[in-house]
């Protein structure tokens, strides 16, 4: 069954073009990798598959709704990890999951349940009554992940997952979506860190907007470099080039950044 | 395994989420020590040293002190600043906080807001009730009923300010600091609402405590009317036109009628305006967090 299906699914900013004629699809199960250079419409994907953004152009289903007609059926189908951690940094761990499993209509026993098995999942239970403005980078995405799993989603989303981590935090966190791979729960993932698409069943290669290349890994050595030795980086260079990508600051960077700087009150 | 069926459910109210979304604001209120701390040091520096700086020159105002004047307006300020504050969180919220989870999320918009407007109002009733405190200070002494009344009407424009807070952050793409919030939005709301001059009414000045009614009759004729030991409040009409077009005004002066007894506008005026604001600003907010999900 297919469980992300796009069809020339595009979005444009006023006259800029972030996404275009975007079809592809996912089958349940699949750990799925979006690869591309900063700016190329990762985001922007995810987040029109996720209901954040509506579509200018074509359209998509997600766990089979349509994603603007059926968004609130597509958002109680999925779990979603932001690239910005999504928190309340004055609450504690526990808070934060207790309003996730409010949000999604889980009362009662099965709330009370939900949140001490994200925790015991999450390995935060000894620090689950600490403000997460006390937490690190890897605690605040194990969190994170364990929040997004709460309401059994047929579908998790995660963008930039491991970005920001040390080695030590990637490779925990990486293991913990290896295991939901296991459990047969489908991922889709975007990301710039080349060994971690290498681990993916399928990688979309996305830049300015277009997806320019979808296969296994191996098939795409084979495709592109001619030969099923090499890396994933040759394939992704060859493909994009070797253009150092620089955008401007839009007012989010901006605000991200005077969140960052921890401006008053955003903390 | 999600228990919520049906797909259109913006609009439905779930008292979890409602609940949910104002305990929040409160939790986050409680841990944040500098605005417990900003209420305190407005409240000391407008109320008394303001209050009795000034009042150092004023007899009275229609038979009130001017600390005694003042003292619904800094019950005012302390709202103004409190509702602001908690709704122009949006603007980082949406972007770094927990309202993107929110938005992603199955739950219906109308509680989510509703949640949000409510906790904006209770903690703006908490800042506003600083002011209370320092009642016993300027001889103001509130009855039961009094202060009832007056806990009602500060909810309610905390309400109307946070919802109209919620409109205004909806329309922010960026936020730098509150500094523009607070000169842009709270002080012109604040000093064109009859805070901390009169509308009309009879003002006492040091000096004019017996004058001659010859004196007052020549002063007469040069415009300015005197009554008793005082004169009376002629505020120039483009003031007039900017303090009586400021929703603020209306709900100020409710609030020092029940606090003070002392009004200087309609009953009926306030009360359409106390009635109306926060239905329209509720639904207007309600509205407008429902947009943010969708860009």
């Amino acid at each position: 069954m297919l469980i992300v299906e796009c069809h020339e699914l595009g979005r444009r900013f006023g006259a800029a073009v972030a996404v275009e004629g975007l079809s592809f699809s996912v089958a349940e199960g699949e750990l799925f990798a979006f690869l591309g250079p900063n700016g190329a419409g990762k985001t922007t994907t995810l987040h029109m598959l996720t209901t954040m953004l509506e579509p200018t152009s074509g359209w998509a289903r997600v766990a089979g709704f349509d994603v603007v007609r059926q968004a609130p059926a597509v958002r109680e189908s999925i779990g979603v990890v932001f690239q910005e951690p999504a928190l309340d940094e004055r609450l504690n761990a526990r808070e934060n999951l207790e309003i996730h499993a409010v949000l999604y209509g889980l009362r009662g026993p099965r709330l009370k349940e939900a949140i001490a098995q994200a925790l015991e999942w999450a390995s935060l239970a000894e620090v689950a009554h600490r403000p997460v403005r006390t937490f690190s980078g890897g605690m605040k995405r194990r969190l994170e992940l364990a929040r997004a799993l709460m309401h059994t989603p047929k579908i998790l989303f995660l963008d930039e997952p491991t970005l920001g981590l040390d080695p030590q935090g990637r490779r925990h966190l990486w293991e913990r979506i290896a295991t939901l791979r296991g459990q047969g729960l489908t991922v889709f993932m975007t990301t710039h860190y080349l060994q971690e698409a290498e681990a993916c069943d399928r990688v979309g290669i996305i830049d300015q907007g277009h997806l320019i290349a979808l296969d296994t890994p191996a098939a795409l050595k084979l495709k592109v470099l001619g030969k099923a030795e090499g890396s994933l980086e040759e394939v992704f260079l060859e493909l994009t080039g070797r253009k150092l990508r620089d955008e401007e600051a839009r007012p989010r960077d901006r605000l991200l950044g005077f969140a960052r700087r921890g401006g008053e009150h955003t903390r | 395994m999600s228990t919520l069926a049906s797909p259109t459910r913006t609009f439905s109210l779930e008292p979890a989420v409602v609940w949910a979304m104002w305990r929040r604001e409160l939790l986050r209120y409680a841990r944040d020590r500098s605005q417990i701390f900003g209420g305190f040091s407005r409240t000391v520096l407008w109320l008394i040293i303001l209050g009795f700086g000034l009042g150092a020159s004023f007899r009275d105002i229609e038979g009130y002190t001017y600390a005694q004047y003042i003292f619904p307006g800094v019950i005012t300020l302390n709202i103004l600043f409190a509702a602001l504050q908690s709704a122009v969180a949006l603007v980082w919220d949406r972007e770094v906080g927990l309202l993107r989870e929110v938005l992603v999320s199955p739950a219906p918009m109308l509680s989510v807001a509703l949640g949000k407007l409510l906790g904006g109002a209770s903690v703006a009733v908490i800042q506003g009730s600083i002011p209370l405190l320092f009642a016993p200070l300027i001889g103001v002494s509130l009855s039961l009923s009094s202060l009832l009344l007056a806990w009602g009407v500060m909810a309610l424009l905390g309400l109307s300010v946070t919802g109209f807070g919620v409109v205004l952050a909806s329309r922010m793409a960026t936020f730098e600091g509150f500094g523009s919030i607070s000169n842009g939005v709270i002080q012109p709301l604040y000093f064109l609402s009859g805070s901390i001059f009169p509308l009309k009414g009879i003002i006492g000045g040091v000096g004019f405590l017996d004058l001659p009614d010859a004196l007052r009759r020549q002063l007469e004729l040069l415009g300015i009317h005197t009554i008793g030991g005082g004169w009376v409040v002629q505020l120039p009409v483009w003031l007039q036109v900017l303090v009586y077009a400021n929703p603020v005004t209306y709900f100020l002066d409710l609030l020092r009628a029940v606090s003070l007894r002392y009004q200087q506008l309609p009953m009926a005026a306030d009360l359409a305006v106390v009635a109306i604001a926060p239905l329209l600003t509720t639904l207007l907010a309600t509205l407008a967090m429902s947009r943010m999900r969708r860009r």
